[in-house]
């Protein structure tokens, strides 16, 4: 007898094959067989008129902290995302020595905007090696996660607190690579780095003071278990990036390890940057070497609030030089009438609908909870004020702690993004899931992807779209039971509608820690997923079911 | 001599661009001393910097700046 059939759906088995009607029945965690199937079974799903498919896997996110209590990594498993890779970014929470915690914690919170209680409240430190956070992690796990180890917390490690003061010595070397051996063997799939991140006091992390021999050190380790090596690299420079892919075909190569980098982003500012990006990594692909930008499907957003500066306003001089000013005098210029006629007529015709009509308010602070998702154009036209005003008003109502934002301000062109996700070489990812939580919500791309890149602009067919993040993602990561529907493989599967998948409204939660709060998108159109074999979602519920494991 | 060198870089263009991080940014557009003009972005903390060094109030005022007002931003 099968665990679970899932019965009449249309397979389409991450290969890129077109699909096909066929029932999956799956056994002891696994597919057992794909076809017509007319055995019993503990449990059926009806699939019929959905989509059969391996689970999305996500292959850049920062669930480090989240997993320690939501082994669901909540929620990524409702769009699909049944595989993860945190540690990315050169930040994991092993290795770690208690008394550098602190340190740590506040690199989290700067790249991951967790509020502190996430880690004094939420659960106990019980490691310091990788192993003990494996162990940690791993009874808990309802979604299979595949960790990357961080060359910063490796280096706090051996060097404590030279570790961001200064280049390692031969010594110091020697010792991280031990380091990353033992990572490695308790089942870290690979090592990440960064040469952009900052800690909590604005200083470089401590991988950004490696030298090039010690990230050379480190990946001779990585060749030795062909894993993968993780880099942010200077992604503001286009020649900085290209220098960076120039550099990881090298370790590549030397080493024959895979390596990816990420953000890559498109802007109508810089229109050839990606374009450049590619046609090198296109370049060193050809000599061998294995190095996979990220691009995330999602377009990027600007937000903000009169509570700080934001170079938002930077277009309008009398803006800028108001809101430049201390929170005392910000106020109280907004409250005198004189500069308030003076910043509405600086914002342009109509009270400023160009400049600020299309601004949403976005919920999850001071503003009423109903404002929440709407214009200002709209609430200004209720309010019977030009949207400048609306602004000044409904910001000095709730003590300036209303945030705004410019929806889909870069990285928002489908025409062009569409190919670039498309490019054989280019790896869907950098998601961040579970990274800058209180500024925008980091889930459901993988939804996206279906609804703006398959449905509305057509440039995936639907077996393309789920080949990308399932197979080649698979294959780019090395997890050779994962990303497939065939049997004897891993039964992470997830059975979705291809009408109507998409991305939910963003919206706040105040689910953190300490009821601290976070932006989340519901996941749309997914019915069902398995992971390992056992239902972790369904029906718009989550599952007891605790049958993710870590991919090493 | 090449008409288009020219003696430092200078910033010929400013625009606010979204950063990964959902803050704005800028997007400077600089004409090199040998002639090539290319972007670099900038993030907020800098652009603030970058502002305050050049003594603007809004964008427009950056152009024609010299880049050397970048240098002293870094701190």
């Amino acid at each position: 007898m099968f665990d679970i059939l899932i019965k009449n759906g249309l397979v389409v088995d991450g290969s890129g094959a077109k699909g096909f009607a066929a029932d999956v029945a799956i056994k002891d965690g696994l597919i057992v067989q794909i076809g017509q199937i007319d055995g019993a079974a503990k449990q059926t799903i009806d699939a019929k008129g959905k989509v059969v498919a391996p689970g999305f896997i996500d292959p850049h996110t920062h669930f480090d902290a989240q997993l320690l209590w939501d082994g669901a990594a909540r929620p990524s498993l409702e769009h699909g995302v049944t595989s993860i890779v945190p540690g990315n970014c050169s930040l994991s929470l092993a290795p770690l020595r208690a008394a550098d915690r602190p340190a740590v914690i506040g690199m989290f919170q700067q790249i991951e905007e967790m509020p502190p209680e996430a880690f004094t409240i939420a659960f106990e430190w019980t490691w310091e090696d990788f192993a003990g956070y494996r162990a940690a992690i791993e009874p808990k796990l309802q979604i299979n996660v595949a960790p990357l180890v961080g060359h910063t917390a490796i280096r706090q490690w051996v060097m404590g607190e030279a570790a961001n003061q200064r280049a390692a010595e031969p010594a110091e070397i020697t010792a991280m690579q031990a380091m990353l051996r033992e990572c490695l063997k308790a089942g870290a799939i690979g090592l990440s780095t960064s040469y952009i991140d900052t800690d909590a006091n604005g200083r470089p992390v401590p991988s950004r003071f490696a030298q090039f021999s010690e990230l050379d050190a480190l990946a001779a380790v990585l060749g030795e278990f062909d894993r993968m090596l993780q880099v942010v690299p200077e992604f503001y420079d286009a020649d900085l990036t290209i220098a960076r892919i120039d550099q990881l075909a090298e370790l590549s190569i030397k080493h024959n390890i895979p390596t990816t980098f990420s953000p890559v982003f498109d802007s109508p500012l810089t229109p050839h940057n990606v374009a450049r990006q590619i046609a090198r990594v296109e370049e060193q692909a050809a000599r061998g070497a294995r190095v996979h930008p990220q691009m995330q499907t999602r377009p990027v957003d600007i937000s903000f609030s009169l509570l700080r500066p934001s170079l938002f306003f930077a277009r309008l001089p009398f803006w800028y030089r108001t809101l430049r000013q201390p929170l005392e005098a910000r106020l109280a210029s907004l409250q005198d009438a004189a500069t308030v006629e003076r910043l509405i007529a600086d914002a342009g015709p109509e009270g400023g609908k160009d400049m600020f009509g299309r601004l949403q308010v976005r919920g999850g602070d001071a503003a009423p909870a109903e404002l929440t998702g709407r214009t200002l154009a709209s609430i200004a036209e209720e309010r019977g004020e030009g949207p400048a005003q609306a602004l000044i008003s409904l910001s000095l109502e709730h003590g300036l702690d209303v945030a705004f934002i410019a929806a889909s301000a870069g990285h928002a062109d489908t025409g062009r993004i569409g190919p670039f996700l498309k490019h054989p070489l280019m790896h869907i990812g950098a998601s961040d899931g579970g990274a800058h939580m209180s500024s925008f919500a980091t889930y459901g791309d993988t939804g996206y992807l279906f609804s703006e890149f398959v449905r509305k602009s057509g440039t995936f067919t639907l077996e393309e779209a789920v080949r990308k993040i399932t197979a080649e993602t698979a294959d780019i990561w090395g997890l050779k039971d994962r990303g497939r529907l065939a049997p004897g493989l891993a039964a992470d599967v997830v059975v979705f509608d291809a009408e109507t998948i998409a991305r939910g409204d963003e919206r706040p939660v105040f689910d953190m820690p300490g009821e601290g709060m976070r932006y989340v998108r519901d996941g749309i159109g997914v019915d069902a997923v398995l992971v390992n074999g056992q239902v972790a979602y369904a029906g718009g519920q989550y599952t007891d079911a605790t049958a993710g494991a870590v991919l090493a | 001599m090449n008409a288009a060198v020219q003696p430092e870089t200078v910033i010929v263009g400013a625009e606010i661009s979204a950063g990964h991080d959902g803050a704005a940014e800028l997007t400077l557009m600089l004409r090199y001393e040998n002639g090539v003009t290319a972007p670099v972005i900038v993030d907020a903390r800098v652009g603030f910097s970058l502002m305050r060094n050049c003594g603007a109030t809004c964008l427009a005022d950056l152009k024609g700046q010299s880049w050397r007002h970048f240098l002293e931003g870094l701190d």
